[in-house]
Protein backbone atom coordinates (compact mmCIF):
# COMPACT_ATOMS: atom_id res chain seq x y z
CA UNK A 1 0.00 0.00 0.00
CA UNK A 2 2.82 2.97 1.14
CA UNK A 3 5.01 1.54 -2.36
CA UNK A 4 1.46 2.03 -4.24
CA UNK A 5 1.03 5.75 -2.59
CA UNK A 6 4.33 6.66 -3.20
CA UNK A 7 4.17 5.77 -6.76
CA UNK A 8 0.61 8.10 -7.58
CA UNK A 9 2.39 10.95 -5.14
CA UNK A 10 5.18 10.49 -7.46
CA UNK A 11 3.18 10.39 -10.70
CA UNK A 12 1.47 13.93 -9.10
CA UNK A 13 4.57 15.45 -8.56
CA UNK A 14 6.02 14.42 -12.05
CA UNK A 15 2.69 15.28 -13.38
CA UNK A 16 2.90 19.09 -11.38
CA UNK A 17 6.66 19.19 -12.87
CA UNK A 18 5.81 19.41 -16.56
CA UNK A 19 2.98 21.38 -15.94
CA UNK A 20 5.17 24.20 -14.33
CA UNK A 21 8.08 23.37 -17.13
CA UNK A 22 5.35 24.70 -19.42
CA UNK A 23 4.18 27.34 -17.79
CA UNK A 24 7.28 28.16 -17.58
CA UNK A 25 8.52 27.12 -20.70
CA UNK A 26 6.22 27.64 -23.38
CA UNK A 27 6.53 25.94 -26.82
CA UNK A 28 7.04 28.16 -29.74
CA UNK A 29 3.74 26.97 -31.16
CA UNK A 30 2.24 28.07 -28.08
CA UNK A 31 4.08 31.67 -27.80
CA UNK A 32 2.89 31.99 -31.33
CA UNK A 33 -0.87 31.12 -30.46
CA UNK A 34 -1.21 33.23 -27.55
CA UNK A 35 0.56 36.20 -29.54
CA UNK A 36 -2.18 35.55 -32.32
CA UNK A 37 -4.80 36.11 -29.25
CA UNK A 38 -2.76 39.20 -28.59
CA UNK A 39 -2.93 40.43 -31.70
CA UNK A 40 -6.65 39.78 -32.06
CA UNK A 41 -7.61 41.22 -28.95
CA UNK A 42 -5.40 44.58 -29.92
CA UNK A 43 -6.76 44.48 -34.06
CA UNK A 44 -10.79 44.62 -31.94
CA UNK A 45 -12.21 48.22 -31.61
CA UNK A 46 -15.38 48.99 -30.14
CA UNK A 47 -17.91 52.14 -31.30
CA UNK A 48 -16.81 54.66 -28.83
CA UNK A 49 -12.84 55.30 -29.34
CA UNK A 50 -10.96 58.12 -28.72
CA UNK A 51 -8.77 59.52 -31.18
CA UNK A 52 -5.98 58.72 -28.76
CA UNK A 53 -6.86 55.55 -28.26
CA UNK A 54 -6.71 54.85 -32.11
CA UNK A 55 -3.21 55.97 -31.82
CA UNK A 56 -2.27 53.43 -29.22
CA UNK A 57 -4.15 50.65 -30.61
CA UNK A 58 -2.44 51.61 -34.13
CA UNK A 59 0.94 51.34 -32.48
CA UNK A 60 0.00 48.24 -30.47
CA UNK A 61 -1.36 46.01 -33.90
CA UNK A 62 2.44 47.32 -35.53
CA UNK A 63 4.28 45.90 -32.71
CA UNK A 64 3.15 42.45 -33.43
CA UNK A 65 4.64 43.22 -37.26
CA UNK A 66 8.36 43.41 -38.30
CA UNK A 67 9.71 46.91 -39.78
CA UNK A 68 9.03 45.44 -42.88
CA UNK A 69 5.91 43.82 -43.74
CA UNK A 70 5.34 41.25 -47.30
CA UNK A 71 1.82 41.51 -48.36
CA UNK A 72 0.29 39.07 -50.69
CA UNK A 73 -3.44 39.94 -50.10
CA UNK A 74 -6.30 40.00 -52.17
CA UNK A 75 -8.46 42.91 -50.63
CA UNK A 76 -10.02 45.65 -52.64
CA UNK A 77 -7.68 48.74 -53.58
CA UNK A 78 -5.10 47.34 -52.56
CA UNK A 79 -1.73 46.07 -54.38
CA UNK A 80 -1.92 41.94 -54.87
CA UNK A 81 2.05 41.92 -53.69
CA UNK A 82 3.32 44.70 -52.17
CA UNK A 83 5.75 45.58 -48.91
CA UNK A 84 4.52 47.66 -46.16
CA UNK A 85 6.60 48.94 -43.22
CA UNK A 86 5.50 49.01 -39.84
CA UNK A 87 4.31 52.41 -40.02
CA UNK A 88 2.13 52.25 -42.30
CA UNK A 89 0.63 49.10 -40.78
CA UNK A 90 -0.20 51.61 -37.69
CA UNK A 91 -1.46 54.17 -39.85
CA UNK A 92 -3.89 51.89 -41.55
CA UNK A 93 -5.24 50.24 -38.35
CA UNK A 94 -5.52 53.81 -37.03
CA UNK A 95 -7.89 54.40 -40.39
CA UNK A 96 -9.49 51.80 -40.32
CA UNK A 97 -11.10 52.14 -36.99
CA UNK A 98 -11.90 55.37 -37.32
CA UNK A 99 -14.10 54.67 -40.39
CA UNK A 100 -15.67 51.66 -38.53
CA UNK A 101 -18.03 51.69 -35.87
CA UNK A 102 -16.74 48.66 -34.21
CA UNK A 103 -14.45 45.99 -35.01
CA UNK A 104 -14.00 42.12 -33.41
CA UNK A 105 -11.44 40.21 -34.99
CA UNK A 106 -10.82 36.83 -33.87
CA UNK A 107 -8.63 33.71 -35.02
CA UNK A 108 -11.05 30.81 -34.13
CA UNK A 109 -8.48 28.56 -35.84
CA UNK A 110 -4.13 28.98 -35.94
CA UNK A 111 -2.25 26.24 -37.37
CA UNK A 112 1.55 26.62 -36.38
CA UNK A 113 4.63 24.73 -38.12
CA UNK A 114 7.89 25.72 -36.82
CA UNK A 115 11.29 25.62 -38.52
CA UNK A 116 13.29 23.06 -36.89
CA UNK A 117 16.09 26.04 -36.70
CA UNK A 118 13.18 27.71 -34.33
CA UNK A 119 13.83 31.07 -35.65
CA UNK A 120 11.10 31.22 -38.47
CA UNK A 121 7.35 29.71 -38.14
CA UNK A 122 4.00 29.57 -40.34
CA UNK A 123 0.97 29.94 -39.16
CA UNK A 124 -2.43 28.98 -41.20
CA UNK A 125 -4.60 31.16 -39.18
CA UNK A 126 -8.67 31.58 -40.13
CA UNK A 127 -9.38 35.24 -39.84
CA UNK A 128 -13.15 36.07 -38.85
CA UNK A 129 -13.62 39.91 -38.46
CA UNK A 130 -17.31 41.34 -37.94
CA UNK A 131 -17.98 44.68 -38.57
CA UNK A 132 -20.31 46.27 -36.46
CA UNK A 133 -23.41 47.19 -38.46
CA UNK A 134 -22.67 44.54 -41.22
CA UNK A 135 -24.41 41.48 -41.64
CA UNK A 136 -21.57 38.84 -43.50
CA UNK A 137 -18.39 38.75 -40.96
CA UNK A 138 -15.22 39.04 -42.94
CA UNK A 139 -14.04 35.45 -43.17
CA UNK A 140 -10.54 34.60 -44.81
CA UNK A 141 -7.84 31.96 -44.78
CA UNK A 142 -4.28 33.57 -44.75
CA UNK A 143 -1.12 32.31 -44.28
CA UNK A 144 1.41 34.33 -41.82
CA UNK A 145 5.07 33.92 -41.77
CA UNK A 146 6.73 34.87 -38.76
CA UNK A 147 10.63 35.43 -37.52
CA UNK A 148 11.76 35.06 -33.83
CA UNK A 149 13.66 38.84 -33.32
CA UNK A 150 15.31 39.61 -30.49
CA UNK A 151 12.99 36.66 -28.66
CA UNK A 152 9.91 38.32 -29.94
CA UNK A 153 7.47 36.46 -32.89
CA UNK A 154 7.39 39.09 -35.31
CA UNK A 155 5.35 38.67 -38.50
CA UNK A 156 7.10 39.42 -41.74
CA UNK A 157 4.76 38.17 -44.54
CA UNK A 158 0.95 37.84 -44.88
CA UNK A 159 -0.62 36.21 -47.55
CA UNK A 160 -4.08 35.13 -48.52
CA UNK A 161 -4.79 31.41 -49.15
CA UNK A 162 -7.86 31.06 -51.67
CA UNK A 163 -10.38 28.14 -50.34
CA UNK A 164 -12.81 29.26 -53.41
CA UNK A 165 -11.31 31.07 -56.18
CA UNK B 1 -39.36 -11.34 12.05
CA UNK B 2 -39.69 -7.97 9.82
CA UNK B 3 -43.40 -7.85 7.94
CA UNK B 4 -42.76 -7.41 4.37
CA UNK B 5 -45.73 -4.64 4.63
CA UNK B 6 -43.72 -2.41 7.05
CA UNK B 7 -40.43 -2.67 4.71
CA UNK B 8 -42.40 -1.26 1.82
CA UNK B 9 -44.22 1.03 3.97
CA UNK B 10 -41.75 3.43 5.73
CA UNK B 11 -42.87 5.11 9.22
CA UNK B 12 -43.17 8.59 9.19
CA UNK B 13 -39.88 8.90 11.28
CA UNK B 14 -37.54 7.33 8.53
CA UNK B 15 -39.13 9.18 5.67
CA UNK B 16 -36.05 11.41 5.49
CA UNK B 17 -33.31 8.56 4.98
CA UNK B 18 -36.18 7.22 2.22
CA UNK B 19 -36.03 10.56 0.30
CA UNK B 20 -32.04 10.56 0.27
CA UNK B 21 -31.60 7.29 -0.98
CA UNK B 22 -34.02 7.80 -3.53
CA UNK B 23 -32.23 10.90 -4.54
CA UNK B 24 -28.96 9.20 -4.39
CA UNK B 25 -30.64 6.41 -6.75
CA UNK B 26 -32.00 9.05 -9.15
CA UNK B 27 -28.64 10.88 -8.96
CA UNK B 28 -25.95 8.39 -9.15
CA UNK B 29 -27.97 5.02 -9.75
CA UNK B 30 -28.16 2.16 -7.67
CA UNK B 31 -24.32 1.05 -7.75
CA UNK B 32 -22.34 4.77 -8.21
CA UNK B 33 -19.30 3.19 -9.48
CA UNK B 34 -20.92 1.30 -12.66
CA UNK B 35 -22.87 4.59 -13.21
CA UNK B 36 -19.80 6.63 -13.23
CA UNK B 37 -18.01 4.32 -16.12
CA UNK B 38 -21.13 4.57 -18.02
CA UNK B 39 -21.18 8.50 -17.53
CA UNK B 40 -17.59 8.26 -18.75
CA UNK B 41 -18.35 6.33 -21.60
CA UNK B 42 -21.47 8.20 -22.73
CA UNK B 43 -18.76 11.48 -22.52
CA UNK B 44 -16.50 9.86 -25.06
CA UNK B 45 -18.49 8.37 -27.01
CA UNK B 46 -20.72 12.15 -27.46
CA UNK B 47 -17.63 13.57 -27.83
CA UNK B 48 -16.20 11.28 -30.53
CA UNK B 49 -19.58 11.48 -31.82
CA UNK B 50 -20.43 15.17 -32.23
CA UNK B 51 -16.56 16.80 -32.20
CA UNK B 52 -14.86 16.60 -35.83
CA UNK B 53 -14.67 12.62 -36.09
CA UNK B 54 -18.68 11.68 -37.46
CA UNK B 55 -21.39 14.37 -36.56
CA UNK B 56 -20.23 18.27 -36.67
CA UNK B 57 -22.63 20.61 -35.26
CA UNK B 58 -22.49 23.77 -36.98
CA UNK B 59 -24.52 27.37 -36.71
CA UNK B 60 -25.56 28.88 -40.32
CA UNK B 61 -24.41 32.45 -40.80
CA UNK B 62 -24.83 34.54 -43.51
CA UNK B 63 -27.71 34.35 -46.56
CA UNK B 64 -25.66 32.70 -48.83
CA UNK B 65 -27.72 29.36 -48.84
CA UNK B 66 -30.98 30.69 -48.71
CA UNK B 67 -33.64 29.60 -48.97
CA UNK B 68 -32.21 26.13 -48.51
CA UNK B 69 -30.70 27.07 -44.91
CA UNK B 70 -31.91 29.62 -43.47
CA UNK B 71 -29.63 32.40 -41.35
CA UNK B 72 -28.92 31.07 -37.69
CA UNK B 73 -30.36 27.82 -38.24
CA UNK B 74 -28.53 24.59 -37.18
CA UNK B 75 -27.23 21.39 -39.11
CA UNK B 76 -25.00 18.69 -38.71
CA UNK B 77 -21.87 17.83 -40.92
CA UNK B 78 -21.39 14.21 -41.44
CA UNK B 79 -17.67 13.70 -41.89
CA UNK B 80 -17.66 10.13 -42.76
CA UNK B 81 -20.16 10.93 -46.19
CA UNK B 82 -16.97 10.79 -48.65
CA UNK B 83 -14.97 8.07 -47.22
CA UNK B 84 -16.31 5.88 -49.93
CA UNK B 85 -17.17 8.39 -52.71
CA UNK B 86 -16.37 12.03 -53.28
CA UNK B 87 -18.91 14.72 -53.20
CA UNK B 88 -21.61 14.44 -55.35
CA UNK B 89 -23.21 17.52 -57.64
CA UNK B 90 -26.19 18.72 -55.84
CA UNK B 91 -24.75 17.80 -52.37
CA UNK B 92 -24.54 20.58 -49.85
CA UNK B 93 -21.06 20.42 -48.20
CA UNK B 94 -18.79 22.08 -45.47
CA UNK B 95 -15.78 23.36 -46.54
CA UNK B 96 -13.20 24.04 -43.90
CA UNK B 97 -10.69 27.38 -43.77
CA UNK B 98 -7.51 26.97 -41.71
CA UNK B 99 -9.55 24.72 -39.34
CA UNK B 100 -13.25 23.30 -38.35
CA UNK B 101 -14.18 26.14 -36.39
CA UNK B 102 -15.76 28.43 -39.27
CA UNK B 103 -16.73 26.80 -42.40
CA UNK B 104 -18.28 27.72 -45.66
CA UNK B 105 -21.38 25.95 -46.83
CA UNK B 106 -22.28 25.68 -49.99
CA UNK B 107 -23.95 22.93 -52.83
CA UNK B 108 -22.04 21.09 -55.11
CA UNK B 109 -22.41 22.12 -59.05
CA UNK B 110 -19.16 21.33 -60.57
CA UNK B 111 -17.28 17.88 -60.62
CA UNK B 112 -13.35 17.22 -61.51
CA UNK B 113 -12.70 17.50 -64.85
CA UNK B 114 -15.81 19.94 -65.84
CA UNK B 115 -16.15 23.12 -67.01
CA UNK B 116 -18.29 25.28 -65.04
CA UNK B 117 -19.49 28.77 -66.11
CA UNK B 118 -22.45 31.11 -65.68
CA UNK B 119 -25.10 32.13 -68.72
CA UNK B 120 -27.83 34.26 -67.89
CA UNK B 121 -28.01 33.16 -64.74
CA UNK B 122 -27.89 29.24 -65.67
CA UNK B 123 -25.00 27.21 -64.88
CA UNK B 124 -23.70 25.30 -67.76
CA UNK B 125 -21.50 22.44 -67.19
CA UNK B 126 -19.44 21.35 -69.85
CA UNK B 127 -21.67 23.70 -72.15
CA UNK B 128 -24.82 22.39 -71.11
CA UNK B 129 -27.29 23.72 -69.02
CA UNK B 130 -27.46 22.32 -66.00
CA UNK B 131 -31.20 21.52 -64.10
CA UNK B 132 -31.22 22.99 -60.30
CA UNK B 133 -34.63 21.84 -58.65
CA UNK B 134 -32.85 23.46 -55.66
CA UNK B 135 -32.94 27.03 -57.14
CA UNK B 136 -35.89 29.13 -56.44
CA UNK B 137 -34.47 32.58 -56.55
CA UNK B 138 -33.88 34.80 -59.71
CA UNK B 139 -30.12 34.81 -60.78
CA UNK B 140 -28.60 36.68 -63.78
CA UNK B 141 -25.07 35.76 -63.22
CA UNK B 142 -22.70 35.96 -66.51
CA UNK B 143 -19.63 34.06 -65.29
CA UNK B 144 -16.87 32.90 -67.29
CA UNK B 145 -15.81 29.20 -68.27
CA UNK B 146 -13.45 27.66 -65.27
CA UNK B 147 -11.97 24.40 -66.15
CA UNK B 148 -11.51 22.13 -62.88
CA UNK B 149 -8.48 20.04 -62.12
CA UNK B 150 -8.47 16.59 -61.16
CA UNK B 151 -8.87 17.00 -57.60
CA UNK B 152 -10.93 20.27 -57.66
CA UNK B 153 -15.00 20.86 -57.10
CA UNK B 154 -17.14 23.91 -58.31
CA UNK B 155 -19.52 25.35 -55.13
CA UNK B 156 -21.52 27.45 -54.91
CA UNK B 157 -24.15 29.15 -52.60
CA UNK B 158 -28.13 28.50 -53.57
CA UNK B 159 -28.98 32.82 -52.93
CA UNK B 160 -27.84 34.06 -56.13
CA UNK B 161 -30.25 37.14 -55.85
CA UNK B 162 -26.87 39.44 -54.82
CA UNK B 163 -24.14 40.27 -58.19
CA UNK B 164 -21.84 37.06 -58.13
CA UNK B 165 -18.85 39.60 -57.05
CA UNK B 166 -20.67 39.84 -53.88
CA UNK B 167 -21.15 36.00 -52.97
CA UNK B 168 -17.96 33.60 -52.44
CA UNK B 169 -18.00 30.88 -54.78
CA UNK B 170 -15.78 28.35 -57.37
CA UNK B 171 -12.88 26.06 -56.84
CA UNK B 172 -12.60 24.37 -54.16
CA UNK B 173 -9.93 21.44 -53.19
CA UNK B 174 -11.37 17.86 -52.25
CA UNK B 175 -8.51 18.58 -49.28
CA UNK B 176 -10.98 21.21 -48.08
CA UNK B 177 -13.94 19.29 -48.02
CA UNK B 178 -15.08 18.56 -44.60
CA UNK B 179 -18.36 16.57 -45.41
CA UNK B 180 -22.13 16.63 -46.07
CA UNK B 181 -25.01 18.43 -44.16
CA UNK B 182 -27.40 16.03 -43.39
CA UNK B 183 -30.40 17.98 -42.81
Amino acid sequence: MKIALRLVLLAALAALGVWLWMILFPSPEKVIRQRFAALARAASSSADESDLMRLAAGQNVAGFFSTNVELKVEIPNFNDHSSVEREEIAQAVVIGRSRSGGLKVTFPDVNVAVNPDKLSAVADVTVDADVRGEHDSFLQEMKFTLHKVDGQWLIIRVETVRVLS
Amino acid sequence: MMDPSQEEQPSAGSQPAGWSRWLRIVVAGRNPKATLVRVGVLIVTCFLLFNRFVLLPIQIEGISMLPTYKDGSWNFVNALAYLQHGPRRGDVVSIRLAGIHRMYLKRIIGLPGETVAFENGHVLIDGQVLDEPYEKTPCDWDYPPVKLGPDEYFAVGDNRTMPWQAHKFGRVGRDHIVGKAIL
